[in-house]
């Protein structure tokens, strides 16, 4: 039997650390310290499934390039694919991904000099 | 976008010999035609930051174009017995089984038992409705009895199910029985209405279990769930009796009004169902649901059905149950005699100048013909391993995969694809509609991840071993794990040296004491993989590229199996872990399955045991001193993904080597469960040293010897800045060594 309890993902979100959001922006692929890991694994094991799906990537070019989709809950259903949602790293996937759930987390509104992936 | 589904197909069989007929079953629902060209597989991984595509056109009959058909994959299990006089002899009768439903209540009707034409609307069926209570339909020329209980039954409880009908007075009745009728649990009802006085049978219409009869071809109404001991009566039973009939495990044949009573506890590892009447009205199963199930009996005295085989009188049927795909052959092709054993495929092109070209591949294996080596090296297909995650829907159903992952999901096509096309059967890490694991996988449908272009993990990672053999210009033969499996050790035996690959998971007992006996004999035996030898099956005894699995109490595993059910119906034998079997792959490895890490893979760094002067044909041009891989496609390291250690007391050989080790994971390392006994917090790679990669050394006896790497990492770094890399110059200075006929 497959058992899933992605409600179970209870971490609380503290939604003034915008410490945690500048961590991630730095390193978006890691390593991170353990409250960021903890904030990181709300998000992912919990999914977006009531927002409309599991943020997920479907590569369009091997290696080179991504598209933003919506991978929705119930089998069978068609993954929401985002054709306009081009990413060309990993890194920015991740960073754009990240903001979508700090928001929808209810988290502080990123200031603006946050919210541009670090060159 | 590349277009790597609009064509689909499987070859058939999926391993051949030089000079067999290999056929190909293709489909698609949009193409008259495609572009077909055979190719040889060097590297079926795109990514190009690494070889990238390497495909070579092999000259080929069929090369150009070829005419394409829609075909449909009908998935769902079920029994059929062909009609037969016994089957429409009577008027009267009761049907009756015990069922175990796992989804009552979906949407759709579900049919335990039933003589049938839905095309026809006639004969009688007994099943659960769209909202899942019990009914019993009876219908002819027009008109229509139906009978249903009031309350929807219960998911994954036993009742007994049955229906009746008394011609004389005209009644039908629809009876429930819950086994645990206790806390909250009772769903016992006898429901009696009224029905025809006579009734005209179907022609030409055969008893169906678990579904019914669409048409002539074809069956719906597929149930979700278990059923055990299914019986039918040429009398209307009160519901006493047909309990009473149903609980005997052996019936009285000389009943006059038996017309039927199936064992589904004989012929386990068959496709057929034994009937213990007098009519012998024997069944054949369609699209192999699972056997050797616990029935409505079991007591937990045994877990074995073998020990106590009539408490495993049930079968399960899933309406997804998927293992042919009963697809036309579309091209076929022999193989010519001079064509050296390999990966190979049907490449499939279509809509070449558009923006999405369509370009998809049918991968099937050329092997060694036993006996005749043309090498003094041979390599593993881990075809066992590929049918394994046959179409895995992994990441798509279960919500741990991205935290597993620790990153966004990647999607390929292909996995758009299975999203939306479950009727191609899913993997053994997936579970079916009803939650149910899934045992069993075959190789007569599309497998997406067994091809190049595919998820690399596992076939797509073992080409880049292929890569680097022929890039270092070393000739090999491709053997297979299932013909390890059917012909044993002679398969292995002629090579100097045998490489198993990134991932060769799926074991059989045959295939283990093949490898055992190979490396006892003075074998030679590089294991250049992570998580080997690390899950027990059984292949099918008739039906090739076959296989089973049982997912039981231990073990990182996707889902868990029922208590009582982790025997193979195939064979009888205990599956799960090879470590729970008795045999850690340390034994025969020097390493064995610990941990996964998917936040970044490491280097490993060389131990003391590698310094020994007797090794210098092992560390031959390598600096000691220097981190060994780190870089890699793979987490930028050549020790990842799924990773093994050496454990004294699981086996590792007192000879053992240890030659290197990557033991500072970080804090993705996760450790698999049966590593972890008791729970206390600490347990991950950053904190824990027993998560980790080894690297070993043994000699075996009569001068053969073992080399392990624990990584599936490690055959995605040998392609690093060219080849020239320490990963690259360690496996090549140990197959240098393991080819050279001087005993180890």
């Amino acid at each position: 039997m497959l058992v899933n309890y992605p409600e179970a993902a209870h971490w609380q979100v503290d939604t003034t650390r915008l410490d945690l959001v500048e961590e991630f922006r730095r390193k978006p692929r890691g390593p991170h310290g353990d409250e960021l890991q903890k904030l990181l694994h709300r998000m992912r094991w919990a999914g977006d499934f009531e927002t409309g799906g599991r943020y997920v990537l479907v590569v369009k070019t091997p290696g080179r390039e991504w598209l933003l989709a919506r991978l929705p809950r119930q089998r069978g259903a068609p993954v929401k694919v985002m054709h306009n949602r081009v990413f060309t790293s990993l890194a920015d996937a991740e960073w754009e991904v990240f903001k979508l759930r700090w928001e929808a987390l209810g988290g502080a509104s990123i200031p603006e000099h946050l919210r541009e992936p670090l060159v | 976008m590349t277009d790597t589904t609009a064509v689909l197909g499987y070859a058939w069989p999926l391993i051949v010999s030089a000079g067999e007929t290999i056929a190909f079953h293709l489909s698609s629902a949009t193409l008259d035609s495609a572009e077909v060209t055979l190719v040889r597989v060097r590297c079926g991984d795109p990514d190009p930051n690494g070889p990238g595509l390497r495909l070579r056109e092999m000259e080929a009959s069929i090369n150009g174009h070829a005419a394409l058909a829609h075909q449909v994959i009908r998935p769902g299990s079920c029994a059929i017995v062909p009609d037969g006089p016994a089957l429409s002899d009577f008027q009267s009768f009761t049907a009756g089984a015990f069922v175990w439903p796992t989804l009552p209540g979906d949407d759709r009707a579900q049919t335990v038992l039933s003589r049938w034409r839905d095309d026809l609307q006639c004969g009688w069926r007994l099943g659960l409705d769209s909202r899942g209570h019990a009914e019993f339909v009876l219908s002819a020329a027009g008109e229509t009895w139906r009978v249903a209980t009031l309350q929807p039954l219960l998911s994954r409880e036993w009742v007994l199910l049955g229906a009746s009908w008394n011609a004389r007075s005209g009644a039908i009745s629809i009876m429930v029985k819950s086994l645990d009728p206790q806390s909250g649990r009772e769903r016992s009802a006898v429901v009696e209405g009224h029905g025809p006085t006579s009734m005209p049978w179907p022609r030409e219409t055969p008893l169906v279990m678990a579904a019914h009869a669409k048409d002539e071809a074809y069956y719906a109404a597929f149930f979700d769930g278990k059923i055990d001991r299914p019986r039918l009566y040429a009398e209307a039973l009160t519901r006493d009796a047909l309990h009473r009939l149903c609980e005997a495990h052996t019936v009285a044949p000389g009943d006059p009004h038996l017309i039927g009573a199936w064992n589904f506890a004989l012929d386990i590892p068959t496709e057929s169902v034994t009937d213990m009447s007098a009519n012998r009205l024997h069944g054949t199963l369609r699209q192999m649901p699972a056997r050797a199930m616990t029935g409505a009996n079991w007591d937990g005295s045994s877990d074995r059905w073998t020990d106590r085989p009539t408490h495993y009188g049930a079968i399960h049927f899933h309406s997804d149950d998927m293992a042919d795909a009963e697809w036309k052959p579309s091209l076929e092709f022999t193989i010519p005699a001079d064509w050296r054993s390999g990966f190979y495929a049907l490449r499939l092109r279509a809509r070449t100048e558009s923006a999405d070209p369509v370009e998809s591949f049918v991968a099937f294996f050329v092997r060694a013909d036993l006996g005749k080596p043309k090498s003094r090296l041979a390599f593993v297909a881990s075809t066992a391993t590929f049918l394994a995650y046959a179409n895995s829907a992994l990441r798509l159903d279960q919500v741990h995969a991205e935290a597993m992952l620790e990153g966004l999901l990647t999607l390929s096509q292909d996995d758009l694809y299975i999203q939306e096309h479950r009727e191609l059967g899913l993997s053994t890490y997936d579970t079916h509609a009803d939650g149910s694991g899934w045992c069993i996988s075959t190789a007569k449908r599309p497998i997406l991840n067994t091809r190049p272009r595919g998820a690399v993990f596992n076939y797509g990672n073992d080409t880049h071993l292929i890569d680097w053999l022929e890039q270092t210009g070393q000739d090999y033969d491709i053997i297979t794990d299932d013909d390890i499996h059917r012909h044993g050790l002679p398969v292995l035996r002629p090579y100097g040296c045998v490489i198993t690959g990134s991932h060769p998971e799926y074991i059989s007992r045959e295939i283990w004491d093949a490898f055992d006996a190979y490396q006892q004999g003075g074998g030679r035996h590089m294991y250049l993989g992570g998580n080997g030898f690390y899950w027990r099956i059984a292949y099918h005894r008739t039906q090739p590229h076959t296989i089973e699995m049982r997912r039981g109490m231990s073990g990182l595993r996707t889902w868990e199996g029922e208590a009582g059910e982790t025997t193979l119906a195939f064979t009888g034998e205990p599956s799960s872990t090879w470590r729970s079997n008795g045999r850690p792959p340390q034994r025969l490895l020097g390493v064995g399955f610990d941990a996964q890490v998917f936040t970044h893979s490491s280097p490993y760094r060389w131990l003391d045991g590698a310094k020994a002067p007797s090794l210098g044909w092992l560390t031959d041009g390598i600096d000691l001193d220097k981190p060994l891989g780190d870089f890699g496609l793979r987490g930028n390291g050549a020790a990842g993904v799924e990773v093994d250690r050496v454990e004294f007391t699981l086996g590792s050989p007192p000879g053992t080597i240890w030659l290197a080790t990557a033991d500072n994971l970080g804090y993705g390392g996760t450790p698999t469960p049966e590593e972890v006994r008791t729970l206390h917090r600490g347990i991950m790679g950053d904190q824990n040293a027993q998560v980790r990669a080894d690297i070993t050394f043994f000699p075996t006896a009569n001068g053969g010897g073992v080399f392990s790497t624990g990584s599936i990492a490690w055959v995605c770094a040998l392609s690093h800045t060219n080849y020239q890399n320490n990963v690259s110059q360690l496996t090549g200075n140990v197959l240098k060594r393991f080819l050279d006929k001087e005993p180890l």
